[in-house]
């Protein structure tokens, strides 16, 4: 099974917001409202993070040839 | 007695009826869901376990690790004490199935996170069964 790194992040944050919304909210609204923030909140900010630290060296320089 | 809860319709359990609620507790650590099942919530409880359980089998499908206390390691006991947290599938995927995870799988680091929060959401619905059961939360 080939792996994503998105799709297995997105699964997690889906995972992990249904559960919050069911726990915290009884309203079907309100729990579909928190699940929208959670979710979005949890991808956006991992995406945002990962924006941020494009910069960044991810490990030490490839050897020259 | 039982007094009658207004809010869910269900019985929240007073002083005489501990046991029972630590009975509760028991069987909603066992089986994720299985607190909220029986305290009338059986919607939640279903969806609570289907929740639960999907993240334990991404993880399983991932070859993430499945915590145990290493020597040396004291950090490995609350990770440990956090996946036990899942109830029944830890000791059936430890004890029955042999289950250890692959540390050289791709998908090991994300598989572990998987059944991590696996057994600590498990956790949180055992604490949220004992506020229902002590008619504190709806």
């Amino acid at each position: 099974m080939p792996i994503s790194h998105f799709f297995l992040m997105t699964l997690y944050a889906l995972i992990v917001s249904l559960f919050f919304a069911i726990l915290w909210r009884r309203n079907r609204r309100d729990q579909v409202r928190l699940l929208l923030q959670m979710f979005l909140g949890l991808v956006g900010g991992a995406l945002l993070l990962a924006w941020l630290m494009y910069p960044f060296p991810s490990g030490p320089p490839a050897p020259i040839p | 007695m039982n007094e009658k809860d207004p809010v869910a319709g269900s019985p929240a359990l007073g002083e005489a009826d501990l046991p029972k609620v630590f009975g509760t507790l028991a069987v909603a650590w066992l089986v994720p869901g299985a607190g909220h099942f029986l305290l009338g919530r059986r919607g939640r409880g279903v969806a609570f376990l289907l929740i639960v359980l999907a993240a334990v089998v991404t993880g399983i499908l991932l070859t993430g690790n499945l915590y145990r206390v290493l020597p040396d390691q004291p950090l490995t006991i609350l990770a440990t004490l956090g996946s036990m947290g899942m109830g029944a599938p830890y000791f059936f995927l430890r004890f029955y199935l042999g289950y250890q995870g692959d540390l050289t799988s791709v998908g090991y680091e994300y598989g572990t996170a998987f059944l991590l929060t696996a057994g600590l959401m498990n956790l949180l619905l055992v604490m949220d069964a004992w506020d229902i059961a002590r008619g504190r939360k709806e």
